[in-house]
C-alpha cells in the first residue's frame, strides 16, 4: 500500500451552519409575513406558558398572538394557549431532545397559519443551555427566569444571558421570601450583555406586563417599518 | 446532553466538504469549542465513535481545542478568567466585562488523504 499525503485544508465555519441556514429561511418566511418572532428561553418551571397568556391578555386587541409549542411529550400547552387567546398553536414534540432546531419549526411553520399572528413565541424546551446555539430564525432570544431560581442563574449559566435581546425577570411578587439579590443578578447580566433590556414581571399580580408588551409592540412596529 | 444532535450536524458537513475536496478519507477533524458552548468533549467522542462508522470519517481522530471564558476589567484593565462565583476583577473588584472567549463553536479544519 503506498503513502498517502494528508493534507490540511482550512474550513473555520459553525459546526451547526446548517441549522443556521434552516433558521434564516424560517425568518425570511415569518419577515414576509410580517411577524415579530421570539425564541422564548427558560428552565422548566420559570412560568413560559403563563408568560404567554398573560402576554396575550394584556396586548388584548393591539395585537394576535401565535405559539410554537415545543416539549418533550404531550400537548397540554397548546391546548392552554388556544384557549387563552391564541391566533394560532402548533404542538412540536422533540421526543426527548433538550431543544428545538430550525428544522423542527420549518416543519411547525407549514401548519401554523401566520395569517392569525402579529408576533410568534417559539417557546422552547425548558433548559438553559442546549437552545442557546440553534437558531430557529427568530428575531428576538427571551430568556426568562423566575425569582425563585435564585440571582446567581447568571453565573451559574453565562450564555443564554449572554445572547439574548431581551431579559424577563418573573415571580417578582416572590422577590421578598427567595432572598433574591437585585445587585447581583443586574450586576451579572451587565458584565455579560452590557445594556440588554431587562423587564420586571408578576403574571400573577399582572405587575409590569404593561411595559413588556408595550415594548413587544414597538418591536413589532419596528419590523414592519423595516420590512 | 445536545452533543448527539451536534455531531450529527458536524458529520452532516464533514462529508459535505470531504465530497467538495475529493477527499478518499479524513483523518482528522480539529475543532475549536469554547466553555461556554456547555459542551462536554467525552460525550462528543462517544456519539462519534458511535456515527462515524462506514462514513469517510471513519477511524478519524476527533481533536477539540478548549477556550474558556474571559473577562477585561474596566477600572484597571486587568484580563482574567472569572472565577464561577461571579465576574469581579480579582484584582481591583470591579464587575469586569465578559469578552467573546469561550463561545467558540467551530471546524477549525480537516486533514484529509485524496
Amino acid at each position: 500500500m503506498s503513502m498517502q499525503a494528508v493534507r490540511i485544508v482550512n474550513i473555520v465555519e459553525s459546526l451547526l451552519v446548517s441549522n443556521d441556514e434552516a433558521a434564516e429561511v424560517n425568518r425570511a418566511r415569518l419577515e414576509a409575513a410580517g411577524v415579530l418572532t421570539v425564541n422564548l428561553m427558560s428552565s422548566p418551571g420559570a412560568g413560559k406558558t403563563t408568560m404567554i397568556l398573560k402576554t396575550i391578555e394584556t396586548l388584548g386587541e393591539r395585537a394576535r398572538l401565535g405559539v410554537i409549542e415545543g416539549d418533550i411529550a404531550g400537548s397540554i400547552d397548546t391546548e392552554k394557549v388556544l384557549a387563552g387567546g391564541a391566533g394560532d398553536a402548533i404542538q412540536i414534540n422533540t421526543g426527548g431532545n433538550c431543544h428545538l432546531e430550525a428544522n423542527m419549526v420549518h416543519r411547525a411553520l407549514d401548519d401554523l397559519d401566520l395569517g392569525k399572528c402579529d408576533v410568534l413565541v417559539i417557546e422552547n424546551v425548558g433548559n438553559l443551555v442546549c437552545p442557546t446555539h440553534w437558531a430557529l430564525g427568530e428575531h428576538l432570544k427571551l430568556c426568562l427566569v423566575g425569582a425563585a431560581e435564585g440571582h446567581d442563574k447568571p453565573i451559574k449559566y453565562p450564555q443564554i444571558f449572554a445572547v439574548s435581546d431581551v431579559i424577563v425577570l418573573n415571580k417578582i411578587d416572590l422577590i421578598e421570601h427567595v432572598d433574591f439579590d437585585r445587585t447581583i443578578f443586574y450586576e451579572s447580566i451587565q458584565a455579560l450583555n452590557p445594556g440588554v433590556p431587562i423587564f420586571e414581571v408578576s403574571c400573577r399580580t399582572g405587575e409590569g406586563l404593561d411595559a413588556w408588551t408595550d415594548w413587544l409592540l414597538d418591536q413589532l412596529a419596528t419590523l414592519r417599518k423595516e420590512g | 446532553m445536545h452533543e448527539l444532535s451536534v455531531m450529527s450536524y458536524l458529520l452532516e458537513r464533514v462529508e459535505t466538504h470531504a465530497e467538495r475536496l475529493g477527499a478518499s478519507k479524513v483523518v482528522t477533524i480539529n475543532l475549536v469549542i469554547g466553555d461556554r458552548t456547555s459542551i462536554v468533549d467525552d460525550s462528543l467522542l462517544f456519539y462519534f465513535d458511535m456515527l462515524t462508522p462506514g462514513t469517510v470519517a471513519e477511524g478519524a481522530s476527533l481533536k477539540v481545542r478548549r477556550t474558556h471564558m474571559r473577562c477585561s476589567c474596566p477600572r484597571c484593565a486587568s484580563d482574567y478568567q472569572p472565577d464561577g462565583f461571579g465576574f469581579n476583577c480579582p484584582t481591583c473588584g470591579t464587575v469586569g466585562e465578559v469578552t467573546n472567549d469561550g463561545s467558540e463553536f467551530l471546524i477549525e479544519s480537516l486533514e484529509i488523504q485524496q
